[in-house]
């Protein structure tokens, strides 16, 4: 069942500077993607790329001068880009839950932390504070946290970087999310406190059903815990579809170029292929963003790039994809 | 949840080439005007009475020590627009001269503070220990004992000049400087570019002047105009109480001393003018220092 | 054999914090790097790998132990005296941004080192500044900039161009690469490599991540909780670890292919605080294979048959191998 459809998304920075001149940066330039309950989808890309804004965008947490100005995002069939503020906080941590970075500094510092769960409950259900104590308390149980009798009364500065992202996600489940997107869940964190916080998260969307995004720079979260992928660069997204077949297969110049990067693929003299500029965002050419560091690019580039389907799922915004030259394939070190 | 404008890599050339000199310089100030209107209020005033102090000769519809004998205490008039004082001078040419020392004693007042807080506040905060104790609590009991005061018994001691009121209002005034610089580089030497510079061999002095200094000078700066304002204010006031700059000098504290006898008189313009130009000049210092903040931080932008 | 760059002993770190107590960030760390090698580190949070890295340079001050850098024991001489050693041992940052003065001109910054430990005229220095520039692929045109106009990876070329300025015998690298993107990294990596080809430097290359420490290590030590539990030659401890701490690590990183079965052994809790460390084998309080012996005995230094040391009680009976679970 497809809860989010986003459709032609743009997100602009508008601003003047100190020379009075108007500067607009395009961060996101017509995103589209859908999510389906209990699947999980992985969004990619450099610094820059539109990642974090494009979670920002869908849940109506701009600030100026940060504003869309076109598309829509529809919600089980509701358009939130339009709605008012109101009614977007009833959706948000209730229906739509969103779990950041930093999880320490995204928790109040001068709360407990069995009273913030408490708290958020309380904002969207009509229940008793007896209720929503005994639902905090089951929440921490389902993200593995142990003794949550005792966890409960903790500061957040008394917890862990793993145990303050358990509590932040214990936290998106209080209101029974429908969907949920988590920024860089698993950054920061140590390797083996990485593996259990997404095992967790694969659990739990498997037991909720919740269509789930993950945003991440970390290509090895995504190839084992995600469903699917979307690449994003220059605020759009260049390639999306099944995990399996766009690691095996990349369509999309700049994912090639990102995927034969890996360690697990990268032999040593091939790097001058990859890396460059990131694009200037207050200039961006016509046509395709990559232009300037594509070893494909040629004139066309220059033209509105088509969102081509090479096979069934399979997208890459790109005029030649599916049609560049094959490659030496790109072998896995053993 | 987050106002972070994106990262911009390559200046866009293409924009500076197409305006012409005196349409940036027009949309400079509209740009700081919308930035911070603050400072653009600030920045006029301070601007008109820079403009008085530098021109002031040419301006000045007579001399401002010229004793016009037969027109004593006359009041404002087509010939004297603000009217003429206690000796027959003229209280607006007077005004306009008296734009140049509040200039002359601000700037290089402030510059002496900078001169000496600086150092002592980054050599403080960057050794710690000892050393900054006894440094900041000099410094605090500067700050404690009543600067007036302290000016008076200097300038008692040293003998009436100005050098030496700008000489104490610049060592009264370099605790500030030193405190603000010295925060700065508390919050900067654990930073890794000092890490870095101290990697590569820096040795100390270059780490002081070269690294530090020109990053934790942001918050002094901001200062210094309000300083200023401070020490205009000081120089007056010391001035009205008999220090250090003597009648017939057309300083405008000296001008209120002179005219604060009139006012129970009736003579209200001897003192008022100086007076409104005094509390207008700091008034537009202390604007400026306000919005100065709000300028130089390069991320404010204002969304339109 | 030639003579190890760096060769530590038993090197030890404490900060105080407050009372009696004190973090114990570095335990008796042995290491030594000859010329030409690159040495990975490789730790998690708490495992003081990069206190470590600034005890080495004198950064910061040991608590206990030897440095014996080129030959010379370093551990003890004045600060003074270990200015002009800078010139030989060099460090590069892990956050780019933050590791350059935001108001010096790239030029500059890359200049500095010369300037501080290479008695060049003006015009040699900038020619030489110009040369470390196109050795580190990046464009003259920037040199004239400040930091803020370059991006991650041309920032940290900069940080490079710094580093080998002065043909150091000793570069310490701080997780260079963690917070680039990952398009740029392996650009990164390259260029690390070919400056150790080409100057025989010693390298001591500190990061968390495995997959990167990989590309680029001929030894690999691993640090758990300020200690090395592991040590011994990259594909070796890769093909088959003896600690099982660094099995763990290895099977909790997750490959960029799908394709790649990965098993794991999910290891439980959290690292221990280095303000009160466990007793007898440090990792015993998440060891899988742990006994009871592990409480209360301090593993020696053991050298196992595929040619790595480890310190493991369990390696002479074999029981330091995690079982096999079933594939995720």
């Amino acid at each position: 069942m497809t809860l989010l459809v986003v459709e032609d998304l743009h997100t602009h920075f508008i601003s003047r500077d100190i020379d009075n001149r108007t500067r607009v940066a395009k961060a996101l330039n017509g995103v589209s993607f859908s999510l389906d309950a209990g699947r999980i989808l992985g969004i990619v890309g450099e610094t820059g790329a539109g990642k974090s804004l494009t979670a920002q965008s869908v849940v109506g947490l701009l600030r100026p001068p940060a504003k869309v100005v076109a598309g829509s995002v529809k919600f089980e069939g509701r358009e939130l880009t339009d709605m008012p503020q109101a009614e977007l906080n009833k959706i948000r941590g209730a229906e739509i839950a969103m779990v950041v970075q930093n999880p320490r500094t995204s928790l109040d510092p001068l709360t407990r932390v069995g009273d913030q769960l408490v708290r958020l409950h309380q904002i969207h259900s009509r229940g008793s504070q007896a209720d929503s104590r005994k639902r905090a308390l089951e929440m921490m149980e389902a993200v593995g946290i142990p003794d949550p009798e005792s966890r409960a009364k903790s500061w957040p500065h008394e917890l862990s970087g793993g145990m303050a992202q358990r509590v932040l996600l214990a936290m998106s489940l209080m209101n029974a999310p429908k969907l949920l997107i988590a920024d860089e869940p698993t950054t920061g964190l140590d390797v083996t406190v990485q593996a259990q916080i997404l095992d967790l998260l694969r659990d739990l969307v498997a037991r909720f059903n919740m269509a789930t995004m993950i945003i991440t720079h970390d290509l090895g979260v995504v190839a084992h815990f995600c469903d699917d992928i979307a690449v994003m660069f220059g605020g759009s997204i260049v390639e999306t579809g099944p995990v399996a077949e766009v690691f095996a297969a990349p369509l999309h110049p700049y994912t090639r170029n990102l995927i034969s990067a890996t360690p697990e693929r990268f032999q040593m003299g091939g790097a001058k292929a990859l890396g460059g500029q990131p694009p200037d965002l207050f200039n961006l050419p016509p046509g395709c963003a990559l232009q300037s560091r594509c070893a494909f690019a040629t004139d066309t580039c220059r033209n509105p790039v088509p969102n081509i389907e090479v096979t069934p799922g399979h997208f890459a915004l790109c005029h030649y994809a599916g049609k560049l030259d094959a490659e030496p394939a790109i072998e896995v070190r053993a | 949840m987050t106002d972070a404008t994106p990262d911009t890599v390559a200046p866009d050339k293409a924009f500076v080439a197409e305006r012409s000199r005196s349409s940036q310089i027009w949309n400079r100030f509209i740009g700081i005007v919308r930035l911070s209107p603050t400072a653009a209020v600030g920045l006029f005033i301070i601007g008109v009475f820079a403009v008085l102090a530098v021109l002031a000769p040419w301006i000045m519809p007579h001399d401002p020590v010229a004793a016009y004998t037969d027109r004593v205490l006359q009041a404002p008039s087509a010939e004297h627009w603000f009217g003429t004082d206690g000796n027959g001078m003229d209280v607006f040419s007077r005004v306009i001269y008296g734009a140049r020392f509040g200039f002359g004693i601000a700037i290089p007042a402030v510059l002496l503070s900078l001169v000496i807080g600086v150092p002592v506040g980054l050599i403080a905060g960057y050794r710690g220990g000892m050393l900054d104790e006894v440094l900041m609590r000099f410094f605090d009991g500067l700050r404690v004992f009543p600067s007036i005061i302290l000016a008076l018994a200097v300038v008692a001691a040293t003998g009436q000049s100005l050098i030496n009121v700008v000489l104490v209002l610049g060592l009264l005034d370099a605790p500030v400087f030193a405190r603000v610089v010295r925060a700065e580089v508390l919050a900067l030497r654990s930073s890794n570019f000092v890490e870095s510079a101290v990697a590569a061999g820096n040795p100390t002095w270059r780490i002081l002047f070269v690294h530090l200094l020109p990053n934790a000078i942001q918050g002094a700066m901001a200062q210094t105009a309000v300083r200023a304002a401070w020490a205009v204010r000081i120089s007056a006031t010391l001035a009205f109480l008999g220090v250090g700059i003597q009648a017939p000098t057309p300083e405008w504290g000296a001008m209120i001393r002179q005219g604060a006898e009139f006012m129970v008189s009736g003579q209200w313009w001897v003192a008022l003018y100086p007076g409104l130009a005094l509390i207008l000049m700091v008034f537009g210092l202390n604007l400026f220092g306000d919005g100065l903040r709000d300028l130089m931080d390069p991320r404010r932008r204002t969304a339109s | 054999m030639t003579a190890p760059v760096l060769n530590v002993r038993g090197l030890s770190k404490r900060f105080p914090v407050g009372g009696k107590r004190f973090v114990n960030a570095v335990n008796g760390v042995n290491l030594s790097i000859a010329p030409g090698e690159t040495l990975g580190m490789v730790g998690e949070s708490g495992s003081g790998k990069s206190t470590l890295g600034r005890v080495i340079l004198r950064l910061t001050e040991p608590t206990e132990g030897s440095i014996e850098f080129n030959g010379h024991d370093i551990t003890h001489i004045p600060i003074g005296k270990v200015r002009p050693l800078r010139r030989d041992m060099q460090m590069v940052f892990q956050d780019p941004w933050s590791a350059l003065n935001p108001r010096m001109r790239i030029r500059d910054l890359i200049a500095e080192p010369i300037k501080l430990h290479m008695p060049l005229s003006r015009s040699e220095r900038d020619d030489r500044t110009e040369a470390l520039a196109r050795r580190v692929n990046l464009s003259t045109s920037l040199l004239n900039r400040t930091p803020a106009n370059l991006s991650g990876g041309q920032l940290q070329r900069v940080c490079i161009a710094r580093a080998i300025a002065t043909d150091p015998k000793l570069i310490v690298l701080d997780e260079p690469t963690s917070s680039l993107d990952l398009s740029v990294r392996a650009g990164i990596l390259e260029l690390l490599a070919e400056i150790r080809d080409e100057t025989k430097a010693a390298m001591l290359f500190i990061s968390h991540d495995l997959g990167t420490v990989r590309m680029i290590s001929d030894r690999i030590a691993v640090l758990y909780l300020g200690e090395v539990v592991e040590q011994g030659r990259a594909e070796v401890l890769f093909e088959s670890p003896a600690h099982p701490y660094t099995q763990a690590l290895l099977s909790a990183h997750l490959p960029a292919d799908p394709a790649i079965k990965v098993t794991r052994h999910v290891l439980e809790g959290e690292v221990p605080s280095p303000i009160a460390l466990p007793s007898g084998c440090k990792f015993h309080t998440r060891c899988p294979v742990a006994i009871d012996r592990c409480r209360s005995d301090i593993p020696p230094t053991i050298e196992v048959p595929t040619g790595q040391q480890a310190r493991c009680l369990r390696i002479p009976d074999g029981g330091n191998i995690i079982q096999r679970k079933e594939p995720a």
